[in-house]
């Protein structure tokens, strides 16, 4: 192809790895996202009882449940034939031991009801069963009979003491609460969703205690941070840290590779804010001398303090140099990540943030994800360019393949690699 | 009262040790014994697997890229060090080989992490259950490229010359990922808001109102709620000990200075990170270019001001004088807060922005008023965020668009036709 053009190996292999970084960054976040949009989705259907398991945290396949991945999920349609055959066998079980009293007909009749109507709409099944005897029998038959799990009715059961909190004070079996998760009362054949009937739900005990604990401890780590108690600690800890570094030979006043990144950081967060300033300042009307005055005084002031950011910046270039001179093998080093935060320690105790809308989540989403991207653009932006420009300024003359790198940089550092400059030669005429 | 408490600590000392390296060893994730720690003092070769275990997954969960505990002790043991000199240890020359020896050197390395840092706070939010569907109220985490071990910079290097099509077909695929991560995060942010607004009312803590998919989740799957349950436990069990930790840590640092005396003074080259820095030259170099770029244009707007100014404010009365005054010392202040937006926190950390990950709780029409951040702030911050980092990214594509027109400036015969929509 006469489009083809390589680069140079070091500058191949550092681009690529930039790039394939890049992706990867991306690949996790989507590979967190899907994770989480696949129990959101599986929260919202209706809760399959089969998806929950028995008293016996060991029994088949609902083991898998707890990993994320879409295939262990047994799929709607799966478990709706699945459910019809469980009722076919049985009623099959039910007639064949012909054992149709009239107590129990009205108890087929509504499970049949409640296998044509999709599983979302059987709760007039519900109080008949929890006042009618558990059809514990023909259970066990049925596991006899078949080996077929018999999950499917007791999670049922199962399935509906999940809202037992909330009427626990007024029904039943008393107002005390779970102790454990497992908790197998079976009260109703009665399909669960989030929508109908989400706001029966219920923490566990014992999991809202180790949570509050959690909470508690986390706070107390927070706060002990700060403490007159700490202070010892960290006189000796700087103390330490100082006698370690000379006992190594290591000049003190050295930036660490940290904060170097750091220092570079805020430089160029310097740079855009006090361009934005500029802008506005430039893009102002005056109605009055004082304003003009204000604005100038700005102007003046901006400048001022860009003249202080490039001779910090002077400072950082001369200990680069000095660093670049010393005996080490060049060596490809990860861009350190600071903590969130900065100097303070970061602490897990987070606090909440109140949103009124399902649109004002997807604004904040979408903009958190555009803030991420246009970092990430701006890092591979000076990467390309302290890579590719050299290679554009090094050119003898423009030839066909030289023209087509030429385009090509131009829409990766120009065009963010969407758009193209057309390129024509016109050729001189013999 | 001061020399009594004193003494009192001395005495505790010799026993208080152990115990303090034990709450420390149960706060770490997988945390060697005491007598480990002992052994290591006396640079003892059994120490040492333990301790490069431990500084392994220790540095492993700080960087929060899966590097595998499978790597080779050699591999492992380079990628320690390398880990290590990325965040600036200043004793790498000393530090050992292999994985089979120096257990004092790694003994050091370990409280120099201890010492630099909120390292054990970091450790225990790195790994923490996290209940609440969290929403960071900061881009603060650096997506753009996350940390590497060592040996896949190896593999990298590997890897030839490649056509310049094949980074526009990266690129490519890096702005398609980022559309379906977008649409991806649209219908979760949907399915999120449903999720709280059908448990509403379901938390026992009134100020949270609803569930979160972690505790739906464990209601809908009671194993997972028993594991998350364990999790928990597990974590609060660490956290009692990171506190214990706290409490006992002078003594620590106290016989890690005697450990340190019990190192021969050697004088050695100091090791500093070379890493990146003929990258960092570059980038350097772009940024200067960029801030004379910038003082370049705002001297020239202030020369010309300065100047229309001068000729029209002569013969001003004295009200006008102080009038001048109020206004220089606004402006000031101003610039002063400008400052302070870049300065405070490091490079990093937004300023002005909140900060961390937050729990989020949906309150309709204001029914919940309790304290706490709201949407509409951080979308604020993200916005002026966002601006800035627009500028920024306009500034360096402008500037290779100058480069480039230079040298196509400077090749005749050719005619350059930009793209349209610019």
């Amino acid at each position: 192809m006469a489009t083809a053009f390589l680069l140079p190996a070091g500058c191949s292999r550092r681009l690529v790895a930039e790039l394939q970084n890049a992706l990867e960054a991306c690949a996790e976040r989507q590979r967190q996202l899907e994770r989480s949009l696949c129990i959101s989705r599986r929260l919202l259907r209706a809760w399959e009882p089969a998806e929950i398991p028995a008293l016996e945290p060991t029994s088949g396949p609902e083991t898998n449940e707890e990993t994320p991945s879409p295939a262990c999920t047994p799929s709607p349609q799966d478990l709706m034939e699945l459910e019809f055959l469980t009722q076919a066998l049985e009623k099959a079980v039910r007639v064949r031991k012909g054992i149709f009293k009239p107590g129990e007909k009205d108890k087929a009749s509504s499970l049949k009801s409640g296998s044509i109507a999709t599983s979302a709409n059987t709760a007039s099944a519900a109080p008949q069963a929890s006042k009618s005897k558990p059809p514990k029998g023909t259970r066990q038959t049925m596991v006899h009979s078949k080996g077929l799990p018999d999950r499917r009715l007791m999670a049922v059961g199962d399935r509906s003491c999940m809202g037992r909190g909330a009427q626990a004070a007024k029904t039943g079996p008393g107002p005390r609460e779970q102790q454990t998760f497992p908790s197998v009362v079976p009260q109703a054949p009665e399909a669960f969703t989030l929508m109908e009937k989400g706001t029966l739900l219920r923490l566990p005990m014992a999991f809202r205690k180790a949570a509050s604990q959690n909470s508690r401890l986390w706070a107390q780590l927070s706060t002990a941070q700060t403490s007159d108690s700490m202070d010892a600690a960290m006189t000796s800890k700087t103390q330490f840290l100082q006698k370690l570094q000379t006992r190594s030979g290591w000049p003190c006043s050295r930036i660490s590779a940290p904060e170097m990144e750091a220092e570079m950081g805020s430089l160029w967060k310097a740079c855009s804010l006090l361009r934005l300033r500029m802008g506005k300042e430039l893009a102002a009307d005056f109605t009055d001398w004082m304003q003009e005055y204000r604005c100038l005084l700005t102007l003046e002031g901006l400048q001022a303090i860009v003249g202080q950011c490039l001779h910090r910046l002077q400072e950082l270039q001369t200990v680069v140099l000095e660093q670049q001179q010393g005996p080490w093998p060049e060596e490809r080093l990860p861009r350190t990540s600071l903590p969130c935060g900065g100097g303070t320690g970061p602490t897990w105790n987070p606090q909440v943030l109140l949103y009124s809308s399902t649109h004002e989540l997807q604004t904040l989403a979408a903009l958190r994800l555009r803030v991420a991207m246009l970092d990430q653009q701006i890092h591979l932006e000076k990467v390309l360019m302290t890579e590719l420009l050299p290679l554009m300024t090094t050119q003898e003359q423009l030839r066909l393949p030289r023209l087509a790198l030429c385009r090509a940089v131009h829409s990766l550092l120009c065009e963010g690699g969407e758009r193209f400059l057309t390129v024509l030669r016109d050729e001189p005429t013999d | 009262m001061g020399r009594r408490r004193h003494r009192a600590d001395r005495a505790g000392a010799a026993g208080a040790l152990p115990e303090a390296i034990a709450a420390l060893s149960r706060a770490l994730p997988a945390g060697p014994s005491p007598e480990t720690f002992r052994r290591a003092k006396f640079d003892r070769p059994e120490a040492a697997p333990a301790l490069w275990q431990l500084l392994f997954s220790v540095l492993s969960q700080l960087r929060a890229d899966s590097a595998s505990a499978s790597l080779s002790p050699e591999v492992q043991a380079r990628w320690v060090k390398s880990a290590l000199r990325s965040q600036g240890y200043p004793r790498l020359a000393q530090f050992p080989k292999d994985g089979s020896q120096g257990s004092r050197e790694l003994l050091l390395a370990l409280s120099w992490l201890l010492a630099g840092g909120a390292l054990l706070e970091r450790l225990l939010a790195q790994t923490c259950v996290r209940l609440g569907d969290e929403m960071p109220a900061c881009e603060c985490e650096a997506l753009a490229s996350p940390g590497r071990p060592a040996p896949r910079v190896e593999a990298d290097s590997c890897a030839g010359r490649v056509d310049v099509r094949h980074l526009q077909w990266l690129m490519g695929k890096l702005r398609f990922r980022w559309r379906s991560l977008m649409a991806s995060q649209q219908e979760q942010c949907a399915l999120l808001g449903k999720i709280h607004s059908y448990t509403h009312g379901c938390h026992s803590d009134r100020s949270l109102g609803h569930l979160s998919i972690t505790e739906t989740e464990l209601l809908r799957d009671p194993e997972y709620g028993r594991q998350l349950l364990q999790r928990l436990e597990r974590e609060n069990a660490r956290l009692e000990a990171a506190l214990e930790w706290r409490r006992r840590e002078p003594v620590f640092w106290q016989w890690m200075d005697t450990v340190l005396g019990a190192c021969p003074p050697e004088a050695s080259q100091p090791a500093f990170v070379p890493g990146a820095q003929e990258h960092r030259a570059d980038e350097l170099a772009l940024l200067a270019w960029e801030l004379r770029a910038l003082q370049e244009e705002l001297r020239a707007a202030a020369e010309a001001r300065r100047a229309a100014w001068a000729a029209r404010v002569r013969g001003q009365g004295p009200d006008w004088d102080a009038a001048q005054r109020a206004t220089q010392e606004a402006v000031a202040q101003e610039l002063a807060a400008l400052r302070q937006a870049w300065e405070r926190g490091g490079g990093l950390a937004q300023p002005h922005g909140p900060h961390g990950p937050h729990r989020l709780v949906r309150s309709e029409a204001g029914l919940l008023a309790g304290p706490g951040l709201r949407a509409a702030e951080v979308i604020g911050a993200l916005r002026s965020q966002e601006a800035c980092l627009e500028v920024t990214l306009c500034q360096l594509q402008g500037r290779c668009r100058q480069e480039l027109a230079r040298l196509a400036g400077a090749a005749p015969g050719l005619i350059w036709i930009p793209p349209p929509g610019r």
